[in-house]
């Protein structure tokens, strides 16, 4: 950039900020006032997370005086519970190591080039298979792990993955139900829909988890988690569904009547001429329903599981550390911000691939 | 919280109504099913209950509810270690209990005649004894209740305990101005920022708080009068008298080595010589504890070598040696004011 550019850049800069904030007396006076309020909430944020901090696990004395400000010792002592819950604690690499493959696992799903059943299909295999043996142990000389010491980030991220990828297949099913041209199905179809989206969320798992069992025989009951994940996923579906469904309607009929008149058969009308366009039109709603998920799985707390959550209250439940609660929540706020921000930023790469797709 | 607690168990109770029918334990069923398993599956918390089911750094249970489980393990298995702590929640224990994911539920679980009956439960022998009681700090002077005239007390409103507060006030014909909150951590700060004279809660709790105290522990004082008590017990499936024999006797014998002055670090001596028949009986010396409640002779010398009396387990989780600092008080032994008690042995 020559200098002459970059002054006029700058002088381009200072008219736009005059013109879309200081355009009027009022509208300079608010434009300062929040300016100084912004500042003034910064700064308070910033002197109590970083200035005034104690940082040091030995150092918890220390936040008990009045001008300390956050007291992150609470991470550095506990930090362990909070991401692995009750998990054996010389163990604790395995469920890092599963947490990993989790994640691993959807970001390689996210990505383009693996969009093929068989690909796709190898990557949750081989990822939930090492997940799997990884917290569960029992085989290559790893130690037996019951489901029930499972907890903190790695089952968070574990439920959440479960779901999405029974949910979503799931979700098509009912879909192509719910439209489907014999009225029995479809209209069967849409009660379960409206019963399932009429129930809050928690009444589910609760059923799930605690009534299932004495309702079922006992060689389906298999483990709570298991089921809670399967209540779960079905109540994600019924939602995606519907989502689904205004995707479809946002394709125009003429489409399918003329891939009918093509003579293409049902699956492929489906598969390569409806369901790719109305998951492009449904695109935003169905980033929107997986942040939701994603936030919605520290509600199995409730139901007895140590996921992030439990933990982060585990955390600071003891004796030395119950004035800590503020940073644990912050910190597990954190640990949330980092992984629904990822989601929403990938939600707006995908927009921009199907814009210039359609160009 | 208290609240919170509330709605969740009448949802828990629904559950539990909706069943086909009531299960019905039989007999021994339990004892023997967790012998064949080798673990006892006990409560522990989605969280932390402090003092009675907390987590350290490395991710281990402690608390009391806590070691009298592992005290039962001990007894029933002839290990501590041989328990699993089932994370559940306030709503989830009643259910879980029926289906049979936990063998017995040890969570501050207080004995009520609709848990008696309708939830379809036993209850132990009371374990512990907590009672809504008001936290004041020191400078004020105060020594009971009744030194509260004309003073303001923070609570967390539409609690049993704000009803409690304001009866007891009434029988005691003072005035006191109660300063309802809607939730714990806000009646906490208002408390601590001086806005009330006291703070009222359950007992165990108010320790906790005492300790929390941002000026220190040792400027607040918990008053002695206890305004109503709730007793909390072990509770188990309806049905399995034997099971309950098991959970009682543990509780008592936990007491009675108390009583006797057996502690974890002389219980071997006393074992090698025991000074009465009665407790060589009771340390498995001579036969006759173990086989009718399906045990071993030396269950209640395994177990106190495992974990230590009831007055041990008490003082290392709420007690003087734990940072609660906690009075025994109505926990203690009769013998000291207290009012707990040892069953007999013949």
């Amino acid at each position: 950039m020559t200098s002459s550019q970059s002054a006029s850049f700058f002088q381009s800069t200072f008219l736009n900020l005059r013109r879309d904030f200081f355009s009027s007396k009022i509208g300079g006076t608010v434009s300062l006032l929040l300016l100084t309020l912004l500042i003034f909430v910064l700064w308070t944020a910033f002197d109590w997370a970083i200035l005034r901090a104690i940082w040091l696990a030995e150092d918890h004395q220390l936040c008990k005086l009045d001008d300390a400000g956050a007291c992150w010792s609470v991470i550095a002592a506990r930090w362990r519970l909070i991401l692995f819950g009750l998990y054996p604690y010389d163990e604790h690499w395995r469920s890092a190591l599963g947490c990993f493959a989790v994640v691993l696992t959807v970001v390689l799903s996210c990505i383009p080039r693996f969009w093929s059943a068989k690909k796709i299909g190898t990557i949750w295999l081989l990822g939930y298979g090492s997940f799997y043996i990884l917290m569960q142990g029992g085989i290559f000389g790893l130690s037996s792990v019951s489901i029930d010491q499972w907890g903190g980030l790695a089952l968070t991220v574990f439920v959440f993955a479960s779901v999405a990828v029974i949910g979503m297949p799931l979700a098509v099913i009912l879909l192509l139900m719910r439209r489907s041209e014999m009225p029995i199905i479809s209209q069967t179809t849409g009660v379960i829909i409206d019963v399932v989206r009429a129930l809050p969320l928690l009444t589910i798992l609760f059923a799930a988890a605690v009534v299932l069992p004495f309702v079922i025989p006992g060689w389906m009951h298999g483990d709570k988690l298991y089921r809670v994940i399967l209540g779960f996923a079905l109540f994600f579906a019924c939602y995606q569904a519907e989502i689904l469904r205004g995707g479809v309607q946002a394709v125009a009929a003429g489409q399918e009547e003329a891939a009918k008149a093509l003579g293409l058969s049902y699956w492929h009308r489906v598969s390569r001429i409806v369901l790719p366009q109305a998951f492009r039109a449904a695109l935003p709603p169905t980033i929107n329903q997986f942040v939701v998920t994603f936030k919605d799985t520290s509600i199995i707390t409730i139901i007895g599981f140590f996921e992030i959550l439990a933990s982060g209250a585990a955390a600071f439940g003891s004796a030395e550390w119950g004035f800590a609660y503020v940073e644990v929540y912050v910190f597990i706020g954190l640990i949330y911000f980092s992984f629904v921000f990822c989601l929403s930023r990938y939600g707006a790469y995908l927009e921009r691939r199907h814009t210039i797709a359609t160009r | 919280m208290r609240r919170m607690k509330r709605t969740l168990a009448t949802l828990a109770v629904a559950g539990a109504m909706v069943l086909p029918s009531q299960v019905m334990a039989e007999a021994g069923e339990t004892l023997k099913m967790v012998q064949e398993r080798g673990t006892l599956l006990c409560t522990g918390h989605n969280g932390s209950f402090k003092g009675f089911a907390e987590v350290d750094d490395k991710g281990n249970w402690q608390g009391l509810d806590i070691d009298l489980c592992r005290a039962l393990a001990a007894a029933v298995l002839g290990s501590a270690e041989a328990v699993q702590f089932v994370p559940i929640s306030w709503a989830q224990r009643f259910p879980a209990i029926q289906s049979g994911d936990i063998d017995v539920i040890i969570k501050v679980t207080g004995w009520t005649l609709g848990r008696d009956t309708d939830v379809g439960l036993q209850f132990s022998r009371p374990y512990f004894i907590g009672g809504t009681q008001l936290v004041v700090r020191r400078e004020l002077g105060a020594t009971s209740t009744a030194d509260l005239d004309g003073g303001t007390v923070c609570v967390e409103g539409g609690t049993s305990t704000e009803r409690t507060v304001t009866n007891h006030m009434q029988a005691l014909g003072i005035e006191v101005d109660m300063v309802p909150f809607e939730k714990s951590e806000e009646t906490l700060a208002a408390y601590f920022s001086q806005r009330c004279d006291a703070y009222a809660g359950w007992g165990p709790n108010l320790a906790v708080v005492r300790n929390e105290a941002p000026d220190g522990a040792e400027n607040h004082m918990i008053l002695p009068d206890v305004l109503e008590m709730e007793p909390t017990a072990a509770a188990m499936r309806q049905g399995d008298d034997n099971w309950v024999d098991v959970v009682n006797w543990t509780f008592s014998t936990l007491l009675m080595a108390e009583e006797n002055g057996i502690t974890q670090a002389n219980v071997d001596e006393i074992r090698a010589n025991p000074p009465t028949p009665a407790l060589a009986k009771l340390l498995g010396v001579t036969p006759g504890m173990g086989e009718q409640l399906g045990l071993s002779d030396d269950w209640v010398y395994t177990m106190i070598k495992e974990v230590g009396n009831y007055g041990e387990i008490f003082e290392r989780s709420l007690g003087q040696e734990s940072v609660y600092g906690l009075d025994r008080g109505l926990n203690g032994l009769w013998s000291d004011g207290g009012l707990f008690y040892a069953l007999v042995l013949d």
